[in-house]
């Protein structure tokens, strides 16, 4: 296990200093005159979350991103080298261990940056709940909400180019997606407030959706790192490599695993459940 | 002839009478509304003088597939007219009226309307009001684009019920949630 890295969130805190102060004036409000209640879905306290979220992420993919470089290009030899059904071969056995011991790498990372992912996503989440909650859910009326969602384009109209996308952000990395959030919230401070509710209930969303993946993927984390553990005595390449492999890249760096795995099975092996000769 | 006899005659005499006119006015009301859009009206706006204000419904789909098969931009101004007018013979209510041209002619959702919060009010029953506002958007469908070629005003509609969807599922699960 690699030890783990600070956080930096003394280093976030001080880069994030000035920025931040800039943007408390217009953080205090947000709905544009005439469009109903003033609704204050993005007080600093949300705009930090989402920004740190964003910079825990991109951490998270640099980290990453090396190791699955590499088991591309092993992945890659393993391949050119022919070694598919080449059983017995030291040299493809020796690639298949190299394999192996990079993905055992990437599940050691991941179980040592995913608990700051978890807590940060976990807190941009509760602090989003809390304003849609109070700000939409408890102070707008159906009349309302739909008053100030028209209001982004009555007042000033949303073109294809600044509109924020809905939901389905595939092909997106984790940490572009919250710059992306980051940049239409501060840039919409003090504009209408209808995308503002559109944003806010976007991240929400993507947010609990991060949430339940990190959560399946701490708890497969242990597990695959156990079995490929055990696989390293017999240098073999699994199914289930490629499919953790899939799943961090779908929550990282926004592709989906019918895109191709990064490291797909050169050959069936593993495929069959394991039975334990202990097992009734 | 006996009295009796007599009323009774009389008495059935002006029964038929009566029924004669019912049907006529029956045939009248339910007489197929064709024409331009103008003339249209204007049959239906005689007929609704005139005992019909039951088939108001009827007249006023009718009259939208005339619009739908004469579209024009003038049709949302014509249709505004016509609604103004039935509140001032006192056909409609002000409100109904205000509905139907919503419901047909205007960007906002009638299905979405309320003066209570939205997590008491909306959330509860948040799919039946989708489902209402996605016929709605049916409706919008017919009187916007259709009839009165806003194509720019439908799509503007079209995206508010998505929006609405996505706001909604998020505030109804923060609601559900208590807000943390």
């Amino acid at each position: 296990m690699t030890k783990r890295k600070p956080t930096g969130r003394g280093r976030i805190a001080a880069t994030l200093a000035l920025p931040l102060l800039l943007l408390v004036p217009a953080a205090s409000v947000l709905a544009a005159p005439g469009t109903g209640p003033v609704v204050r879905l993005f007080p600093t306290t949300v705009l930090e979350d989402i920004r740190e979220t964003g910079q825990v992420a991109e951490d998270m993919e640099n980290s990453l991103q090396q190791v699955i470089h590499r088991m591309d290009l092993q992945q890659d030899l393993y391949s050119e080298s022919l070694c598919a059904g080449a059983d017995g071969d030291a040299g493809c056995d020796r690639i298949a261990r190299q394999l192996g011991a990079t993905y055992l790498e990437m599940l050691e990372l991941m179980s040592d940056r995913l608990p700051d992912m978890e807590r940060s996503v976990e807190n941009t989440r509760t602090s989003l709940e809390k304003r849609l909650h109070e700000e939409i859910g408890l102070r707008t009326t159906p009349t309302s909400l739909q008053d100030s969602l028209l209001g982004a384009v009555d007042g000033a109209p949303v073109t294809g180019a600044d509109a924020p996308a809905l939901r389905g952000r595939s092909g997106v990395r984790l940490s572009d997606r919250f710059r992306q959030y980051y940049d239409l919230v501060a840039t919409r401070q003090g504009g209408p407030g209808g995308s503002l509710s559109v944003i806010a209930a976007d991240i929400y969303l993507d947010m609990e959706d991060a949430s339940r993946l990190i959560a399946a993927t701490q708890q497969e984390i242990a597990r695959a790192s156990l079995m490929e553990q055990l696989n390293q005595s017999f240098g073999l390449i699994t199914p289930e490599m490629a499919q953790v492999v899939g799943g961090v890249k779908e929550i990282l760096f926004g592709e989906r695993g019918a895109d191709g795995p990064i490291a797909a099975p050169p050959y069936a092996i593993g495929e069959a459940p394991f039975v334990s000769p202990l097992a009734m | 002839m006996k009295p009796s006899i007599l009323l009774f005659l009389t008495l059935g005499a002006l029964f038929a009478l009566a029924g004669c006119t019912t049907t006529q006015t029956a045939e009248h009301c339910t007489a197929r509304v064709a024409g331009t859009l103008d003339a249209a009206t204007l049959d239906v706006e005689q007929r609704l003088a005139s005992g019909c204000e039951y088939h108001f419904d009827s007249y006023f789909r009718d009259l939208l597939a005339i619009a739908e098969d004469n579209p024009a931009a003038s049709n949302r101004v014509h249709f505004s007219d016509f609604l103004v007018r039935q509140v001032d013979t006192g056909t409609l209510s002000r409100r109904r009226a205000e509905e139907l041209y919503n419901r047909y002619f205007a960007i906002k959702f009638v299905s979405l309307r309320g003066d209570y919060n939205t997590c008491s009010q909306t959330c509860p029953i948040r799919q039946r009001v989708l489902a209402d506002m996605r016929t709605e958007l049916q409706h919008k469908e017919q009187g916007l684009l259709r009839a009165s070629e806003d194509a720019t005003s439908f799509y503007r509609a079209d995206t508010l019920l998505k929006e609405t969807e996505l706001v909604l599922e998020a505030t109804c699960r923060a609601c559900a949630a208590g807000g943390s």
